[in-house]
This record gives structure tokens, C-alpha cells and sequence, in this order.
């Protein structure tokens, strides 16, 4: 009964001081909208590098030779008997989870025209998996991107192109150390020439047919890595386990999570993350000192009445508690408005996307890897849920100390206070 | 004849440099219940502070004092408020009503604390209410209130509960004559219907002249004490 006096009263007065209550509301509900924005803008981000990124390298679950991470050497292959295995295993478990998979074998080499000769990672690809693999095929300046049937063709960069002094149709020679150790040459033809923005990979790197590569470096069925695509990247760790359990006994084959795989790119998302936690924590930290100020200034502007309501027979206790109930009435609709405000603003203007490209007209590379200029935030349930325990929390902690303080009121000193 | 209020020996000290301020100095008072006692005395003489230490709402530096037969001087701020709730009421110069709760809530407050149904705390307000020409006013919030419309629902709040002491510190202080009259009238009306004890803190003379009883102090220290032998509601 008692509890409802209070409750009704903490109402009561956060809808009496209405300006005071909208003006601190604004502080929280901006900043709860900025919060939600920026939060799912940065989630959106994430899953537009990831995605990119383990389009680019390995997948989001990558077989490969246990030595292979750390090596990067043919010799450290899976051999066809492991392919054929692992890739049918693999598929068998994933099943629903799985988008696609492809097979890379890769070396690194020398590509040497009249013009130049130029250290390169020529990766031996399947045409058809691929271009519903990796974004590669997008990223086409001139020319085509392999096609099943070519055989002596090559998709090479922009600047290995420059470098080299070729263009579509011309012809350079890829050499490398084969797995029977001799150093073997192939020629092959420039099919397409792409430029995906990151200087590393423009000037280095190669695809051609996984079969020329296999014949080439006398591997029959091998690869470097199996590349799995899931639906989403948080499947990724429920994979990763499941299949190392069901792997377990195969000695020859490590199976990898993209953020093993693609170290860079998670180690780059940890930082771009914690820089976000520290922005929302100092967004968090002025939503905190605007709901202590609005409760602190309210409780010294009604010493008074706290007065009176001890000497109507509350304790000192309760009256605590009713400036507590304020705050936390006020967080509380503040929460939810800001909150509700940040979904419909991100939602409605930019559920298709938010349009970075005026500052990235030369491409921004970001943990090794490209990013698509147009970002699609994203909201989860979880991140919403977070949100608001800890405005909630917040709004608790904030609350405390201008509680403690009307609970330990002179109430004789306070009757003399002018309101 | 009962007692009502009882201080013993009652000292309050504010400890301020570089001299502590000796607020009450020695008072020893016997108030009988259903009495309807003035203390007066000029600013500063230890009137709010006596009415503090008796309501429980300020811990005497030495002394005891009673309400009834309860010793009140240790008892807890928890026992206190509890005390405060069910048997003293407060009626206050600057009328302190909640800003936030309408005539009939500020008046039903002390009611809805003890845990009174609605409808019964609903009733004895209407009652009061009527009895103190307040009707038609339950749904105004105070600042739509006149000072002396105020000052009524001050004292209805604070004698709805059937409280065996009514503590006011300078009621008539904000009103208007007629308005003093009116609230005077109210006040000794309910002490003589209910048998309320009043103590009053007061420097104005109408409220000394409608007293039974006249405490003066002066600097913290009873200068006299006299009884009078008069009541007069105005009708």
C-alpha cells in the first residue's frame, strides 16, 4: 500500500516539473538515439567486413593443413583423399547453415613479362564456385573473370597489370615451386583485370583455373584451403566446434574460425570495437551525470517538501525511495523513447543503407580488407536488450546518491528552506 | 486530566563557532490533553525549535520529553515517523502542502499512509472538509488555492487522523485577518468536538488572545506562563 503512495508520488512529480523532466528526458533520449544509431552502424559495418572478408580469404570456416596458417607453403596442402573427405564431411554437417564452399590451391611465385618480373600469390580457383563465393568478379576493370573451360587464363590487379606492362589478352609466365620441389613455369593469358582497392592485393594477387594450378604444381586434387560460407557469421563458433569434434581423429586437416583465419580483420573489428565501447561508455557516462543533475537539483529544490512528507510520518527511508522511484520513472520512459527513437530514425532512413561513398571516393580498406561504401545498419535483440539494462542500470546508479541524500534530511533544517 | 505533552528539563544546543547557540535552555512544560496552548515569544526565543523537539522532528541535546506516556527522546527516526503518522499533526506558516496531490489527497495523505481504505479516508475528508468550508475544493491542486484555503487543508491534513496533538508553527503568519479569524475558528471548533490537543508557536496577538493557555519565552527560557480563562468561537 505504502509502495503505491510512493510510486504515485515519484509519478506525480516527475509530470509536475514537466519542462524539467522533458529537458533532461531530451538529454537521455538523444543520447540513446545517437547510442542505437552509432551501435547498430557499427554492427552493420562489422558484418559488411566480415562478410567481405571471409568472402576475400577463407570463408567463415576454413580446412586447411594444420601447418598451413603459420607456412603458407604448398607443401603444407590438403592432398585429394583429405579434400574429398573433409569438403563432403564438412557439407554433411553444416548442411542448412552452409551458403556455399569452394576449393583454393595456392603458391606464392613470380609473374614475369618483357616489362617485369613481380612476387605474386597465384591462388588456382574453380570459376563457377568462386564468383558465388567471393566478390572478386565485381570488382572487373577490363575483360572477363574466369569461366569453367579456361584453362591457360589469368584475373590479375590493376597494378600487377601496370607493373607488368599487360592488358587483356596479352600473355606473362607464372613461375613456382612445385610440389616435387623443381621450379616449374606456366604460361598463361590475361582474361581480366580487376581492382579491388587494397594495393597489397591489386599488385599480388592472381587467379587462375584450380585445375591448370593443380597440373601445373603436380598436386591431383589438392588444396590449400576449403572455404565454407555460412548464412550468418555467428555461426561461425558453433561450426568451428561441431566440426572439430567430428574431425577430431583427422590428423591432417585444422579447421578455423574466420578470426583465426583472418587474424587482421578480427584483431582490426576488437580495435574499431573498442573504440565504440569507449564512445558509448562516454555516451553513457553524460546520459548518467544528466539524470544525476535533474534528480540532484529536484532534490535540493525540494528540501522542503521532503521535510513535510517526514513530518506527515514517512521515514527517512522512504522518502529516499521516493527520489529513486523518480529517477528511475524518468530513465525508465527516457530509456524507451530514446531507444524506440534511435530504431525509428536508423530504420527509417537507412534500413536500405547509408551512403559513405563522398568519403570514400578512393575505397576504404579496413582490417586488410574493402569496404562496400554503402552500409546497411543492423539491429539485434540482443543489442537493444543490452542497451536497455544498462540505461536501466544507469539510471539505478545515477539515482542513489540524490536518494541517499533526501533520506539523510535535517527535516528541521529543511522546513526553513524557501522553495 | 491526562497529559498530553511533557518536557523535561529540555536543552537544545546548535553547536556553531566560535559560540555554540543555546536554542532552548531548560524547559520544563506540562501541556494536558485537549488543551489549546500559544507559546509566544520573538524571533529567535526557541518557539519552532520546541515544536521540532516535541513533534520528533529535531533530537534535543539533553532532556526528556513525553508525548502521552511515551518517552520519545530514544526512540528510533523509524519510531519516530511512526509516532509523527499516528499521533501528531503538523500545521506549518508556509502551509507545505504537496504540490503534486490535489486539496482531497493532501488531506487524505496521513490516512493513505496508515493504510485506510479509500473509502473510508474519502469520508472522513468530505466530512471535514464540510465542517471547514472546503467543500467543492477536493480537486484543486494548492496553487489554485487561496493562503487561507491553503492554511485549511494544512489543518485538515493534519487533524484527519484523529491525531491526540496538533503542533503549529505560526499558522495565521501568511493570512489575512479574516482569514486568521476563519482558521481559528476551524482549529478550536476540532479541539472542541475532538478534544485535539493544540500547541501553537506564535507572535501574532489573535492567535494569543483565543489561547487557554500563554507561553512566552524568551532567549531559549520560559519568561511566563499564564492560563486564560476564555474560548470564543466566532459563529
Amino acid at each position: 500500500m505504502r509502495l503505491m503512495v510512493l510510486l504515485k508520488l515519484a509519478m506525480r512529480s516527475v509530470g509536475r516539473n514537466v519542462r524539467r523532466s522533458i529537458l533532461t528526458s531530451l538529454a537521455m533520449v538523444l543520447g540513446l538515439a545517437l547510442l542505437v544509431f552509432s551501435r547498430s552502424l557499427a554492427e552493420g559495418a562489422y558484418d559488411e567486413m566480415i562478410d567481405s572478408g571471409v568472402r576475400m580469404g577463407s570463408g567463415h570456416i576454413a580446412i586447411q593443413n594444420p601447418e598451413y596458417l603459420t607456412s603458407r607453403k604448398l607443401e603444407h596442402r590438403l592432398e585429394e583423399e583429405v579434400v574429398n573427405l573433409a569438403s563432403e564431411m564438412t557439407q554433411d554437417v553444416l548442411k542448412e547453415s552452409l551458403v556455399t564452399w569452394v576449393p583454393r590451391l595456392a603458391v606464392d611465385g613470380l609473374a614475369s613479362s618483357t616489362a617485369a618480373a613481380v612476387p605474386v600469390r597465384i591462388e588456382g580457383v574453380d570459376p563457377d564456385r568462386e564468383r558465388t563465393f567471393s566478390n572478386i568478379e565485381g570488382q572487373l576493370q577490363d575483360g572477363r573473370y574466369l569461366e569453367v573451360g579456361d584453362r591457360l587464363h589469368a584475373y590479375i590487379g590493376t597494378e600487377l597489370a601496370q607493373r607488368l606492362d599487360v592488358q587483356v589478352g596479352n600473355r606473362f609466365v607464372l613461375t613456382a615451386q612445385t610440389a616435387t620441389g623443381d621450379v616449374e613455369g606456366q604460361l598463361v593469358r590475361v582474361a581480366g583485370i580487376f581492382q579491388m582497392g587494397i594495393p597489397e592485393v591489386d599488385q599480388s594477387l592472381i587467379h587462375i583455373p584450380i585445375d591448370t594450378a593443380r597440373e601445373w604444381l603436380h598436386t591431383p586434387g589438392a588444396a590449400s584451403t576449403l572455404a565454407f560460407l555460412l548464412k550468418g557469421a555467428e555461426l561461425t563458433d558453433i561450426g568451428v566446434e561441431t566440426l572439430q569434434l567430428k574431425l577430431e581423429n583427422e590428423r591432417k586437416i585444422r579447421v578455423l574460425g574466420w578470426q583465426e583465419s583472418s587474424p587482421e580483420l578480427a584483431a582490426a573489428i576488437r580495435l574499431d570495437s573498442t573504440g565504440n565501447y569507449i564512445f558509448h561508455s562516454i555516451l553513457l557516462a553524460i546520459i548518467a551525470l544528466a539524470i544525476l543533475n535533474a534528480v540532484m537539483i529536484s532534490v535540493l529544490g525540494r528540501r522542503r517538501e521532503f521535510g513535510v512528507l517526514q513530518a506527515m510520518g514517512l521515514t527517512g527511508v522512504e522518502t529516499g525511495f521516493v527520489v529513486f522511484l523518480e529517477g528511475l520513472f524518468l530513465t525508465f520512459t527516457s530509456g524507451v523513447a530514446g531507444i524506440s527513437a534511435g530504431l525509428l530514425f536508423t530504420w527509417g532512413l537507412f534500413r536500405d543503407g547509408l551512403d559513405f561513398s563522398i568519403f570514400m571516393e578512393d575505397g576504404l580498406e579496413f582490417g586488410g580488407q574493402i569496404m562496400e561504401p554503402i552500409i546497411i545498419p543492423r539491429f539485434s535483440v540482443e543489442q537493444i536488450l543490452i542497451s536497455t539494462l544498462v540505461i536501466l542500470s544507469i539510471g539505478t546508479i545515477s539515482s542513489l546518491y540524490p536518494a541517499l541524500r533526501a533520506s539523510k534530511l535535517d527535516v528541521a533544517e529543511a522546513m526553513k528552506f524557501e522553495q | 486530566m491526562k497529559t498530553a505533552v511533557r518536557t523535561t528539563n529540555l536543552w537544545k544546543i546548535y553547536p556553531q563557532e566560535p559560540d555554540p547557540v543555546e536554542a532552548v535552555r531548560d524547559i520544563s512544560i506540562k501541556i494536558e490533553t485537549g488543551d489549546f496552548v500559544a507559546m509566544a515569544g520573538p524571533s529567535g526565543s526557541g518557539k519552532t525549535t520546541m515544536l521540532n523537539m516535541i513533534g520528533g522532528l529535531t533530537r534535543p541535546s539533553q532532556g526528556q520529553i513525553s508525548i502521552g506516556d511515551q518517552e520519545i527522546t530514544e526512540m528510533s527516526d523509524k519510531d519516530l515517523a511512526q509516532l509523527r503518522l499516528e499521533r501528531i499533526g503538523f500545521v506549518f506558516q508556509s502551509y507545505n502542502l504537496l504540490p503534486v496531490l490535489t486539496a482531497l489527497e493532501n488531506a487524505e495523505f496521513t490516512l493513505l499512509l496508515s493504510g485506510i481504505p479509500k473509502d473510508e479516508r474519502r469520508k472522513r475528508v468530505l466530512e471535514l472538509f464540510n465542517k471547514i468550508g472546503l467543500s467543492g475544493l477536493e480537486d484543486r491542486k494548492p496553487g489554485k488555492l487561496s493562503g487561507g484555503q491553503q492554511q485549511r487543508v494544512a489543518v485538515a491534513r493534519a487533524v484527519v487522523a484523529n491525531p491526540a496533538l496538533i503542533l503549529a508553527d505560526e499558522p495565521t503568519a501568511n493570512l489575512d485577518s479574516k482569514a486568521s479569524a476563519d482558521l481559528l475558528d476551524v482549529m478550536e471548533r476540532l479541539n472542541q468536538d475532538h478534544g485535539t490537543t493544540f500547541l501553537f508557536s506564535t507572535h501574532d496577538p489573535r492567535v494569543m488572545e483565543r489561547s487557554r493557555r500563554l507561553i512566552t519565552l524568551v532567549d531559549g527560557q520560559i519568561e511566563s506562563d499564564e492560563r486564560r480563562n476564555h474560548l470564543s468561537v466566532s459563529s
